[in-house]
């Protein structure tokens, strides 16, 4: 056999073997990484609404996505918001729920983020923070609170907490849900989702 | 707007060196006179902004399209080895000058984390073809920017006294370290 | 180089040839994942597996291959193992492949395993190339091991996210920080340089 023939017998052979080889990989490993993905949207859905057993995707844009939450007895138990922004360093997607009225802001996760280690990351586990997110008034704009506060209780409703060393990033947080919140009410006043928050309450 | 930003932030802010440690082979090697940081800096941006449109064709156009995601790092590196292989060949003939200035810097490419990072990293961040391009120029540029920055830092360094052992890629990871605590400083430029 | 002992030929990967302290090889995923202990374990760990698997396929099929396409079949070669690496983590270790983010299918440029096919599979036995490749992983690991240490203990103040430093100490954010990393490993390479010359010269 020439030369050149022996080196694209060999290439093609390479890359047969292994293209059917990872072929078979992808199709084991497929349905799990998929539950992986699913499986953590849940997590942080459950985190920011109490008592959600079904979740229903409602609404999709890239950065901005609705689920209607159901709980064990088909009522309306709340929303859960995921929305992504820019932060300090770079984008930030995070989760936060309303309860069935649309009035509260019940918790509030971060998904995903990239900022400062240390510093900005912070949004991610400062528990002064995220914790401090449950019960905010969802029917205005919230505002940061400064300098930071040790209790809930000292926030008025309509405030949250600000991270010590880390106040853009925080900040950034409470665009992403400001904004979300407006986005929402205008879907709801074109129409374009249906909560059926009265409806629901009836039955 | 949201084209200067992705522009600006692959320059400064996620430097490809400085913040995804990608290219620092080339980094510490190539950064001892300016003039060779220079053309180091430009052969790796004309790469990466040709690697930036070609991952993005294949990606979109063949993998995605195919569910062949399983294939991307096997095609992405073979399409970037060829590809330097092509380009070396391409600017020869083309331009002889422009190939005495960036050819011996090409088949170092060839390896170099950051081409590959760069097509992997667009794809995760699934940019727009017109995004991915920017990307791709904009990382090159950031590149070019710290190598360029450390050859003349370094050049100072020859005549500083450096203690026996730090000296090569000691002391050079040590100012890159420097170097990356005052791009810090430009996080948050964008907001 | 045939002569060396089995012992001699795994040896050599942790010191006198070691990756990252000695032949500056894969430096990239040695700053970007050493954070934390437990994403730099992992690292460590997947380049190992990608490492040996592919020596040992390098060095069985070594023979097949016409020189010409050596390099692009090592390549294929070990980017399929990247790939496997990859799903694998994926699917059963989700949060770290998530904390590893780009970093994983980087593995494939990592210097460290096209260079062990070079200079070594291609030329030695399944069971030396075996043996090197291992002493190689080692090497790596150990020097993600102790840099990773060092920075998560005086970044964060713990060891593996256990708290061990007390409530006196406050973390050094620089070390977690991309600056914290550079300096790290460049002040190591020189307390390694320097190691090597003081026995050296005792010799």
């Amino acid at each position: 056999m020439s030369l050149s023939a022996r080196m694209i017998l060999v290439l093609t052979l390479v890359g047969l073997i292994s293209g059917g080889f990872l072929a078979g990989v992808a199709k084991l490993t497929k349905e799990r990484i998929a539950l992986n993905v699913q499986a953590e949207i849940e997590e942080a859905i459950d985190e920011v609404v109490d008592d959600a057993e079904v979740d229903m995707l409602v609404y999709e844009e890239e950065d901005f996505v609705i689920y209607k939450e159901l709980d064990d007895e088909g009522r309306l138990a709340g929303l859960a918001i995921q929305a992504t922004g820019v932060g300090f360093q770079d984008k930030i997607t995070l989760m936060f729920g309303l309860d069935a009225s649309l009035e509260e802001i019940t918790g509030l996760t971060i998904i995903d983020q990239s900022e400062t280690p240390g510093l900005g990351a912070k949004i991610e586990d400062w528990e002064d923070f995220l914790q401090f997110w449950e019960n905010r008034d969802a029917r205005g704009l919230l505002t940061l609170r400064k300098p930071p506060v040790k209790t809930i209780g000292e926030l008025l409703p309509t405030e949250i907490n600000t991270i010590t060393a880390a106040t853009i990033s925080s900040k950034k947080v409470l665009e992403i849900v400001n904004l979300s919140l407006e986005r929402l009410k205008e879907l709801i006043k074109q129409e374009k989702i249906s909560v059926d928050v009265e409806e629901e309450d009836g039955n | 707007m949201e084209l200067v930003a992705i522009f600006i932030s692959a320059v400064l802010i996620q430097n490809f060196v400085l913040y995804y440690f990608l290219g620092i082979c080339p980094f510490l090697g190539v950064s001892k006179k300016i003039d060779s940081a220079v053309s180091m800096g430009l052969a790796v941006t004309f790469v990466m902004t040709i690697t930036a449109v070609v991952s993005w064709l294949i990606n979109n156009l063949i993998l995605i399209p195919h569910d062949l995601g399983y294939l991307q790092i096997v095609s992405f590196i073979l399409v970037i080895a060829s590809l330097v292989q092509l380009v070396e060949m391409f600017i020869r003939k083309i331009s002889p000058p422009l190939y005495q200035a960036l050819g011996i810097y090409l088949p170092l490419i060839t390896t170099n984390c950051a081409i590959m990072g760069l097509a992997l990293i667009a794809a995760l961040n699934e940019y727009s073809f017109v995004e991915t391009v920017i990307f791709g120029f904009g990382s090159g540029i950031g590149f070019t920017l710290a190598i360029v920055l450390m050859a003349g830092i370094r050049e100072q360094l020859d005549l500083a006294d450096v203690p026996e052992s730090l000296k090569g890629a000691g002391i050079a990871l040590i100012v890159a370290g420097i170097m990356a605590l005052a791009f810090n400083g430009f996080i948050g430029m964008l907001t | 180089m045939a002569t060396k002992s089995i012992r001699a030929e795994y040896i050599k990967g942790l010191w006198d040839e070691n990756p990252v302290f000695r032949q500056l090889l894969g430096l990239c995923p040695t700053l970007a994942v050493t954070g934390t202990v437990i994403t730099g374990i992992a690292m460590g760990l997947a380049t190992a597996f990608v490492l040996i698997l592919s020596s040992l396929v390098v060095a069985s099929i070594k023979k097949l291959i016409p020189a010409q396409v050596r390099i692009a079949s090592y390549i294929v070669v070990i980017a399929s193992f990247v790939t496997i690496a990859d799903q694998v983590l994926k699917a059963y270790f989700y949060p770290i492949s998530e904390a590893l983010g780009p970093y994983v299918p980087l593995i494939v440029v990592n210097c460290i395993i096209l260079g062990r096919q070079e200079a070594f599979s291609s030329k030695n036995s399944v069971g030396r190339s075996f043996i090197d490749a291992l002493g190689m992983s080692s090497g790596f690991i150990l020097a993600l091991l102790v840099l990773s240490s060092i920075r998560e203990i005086l970044g964060a103040g713990t060891f593996l996210g256990y708290e061990i430093m007390g409530s006196w100490f406050k973390p050094w954010i620089i070390m977690i920080l991309p600056a914290g990393a550079f300096i790290t490993l460049g002040i190591l390479l020189g307390i390694a340089l320097f190691i090597e010359r003081k026995t050296k010269r005792s010799e």
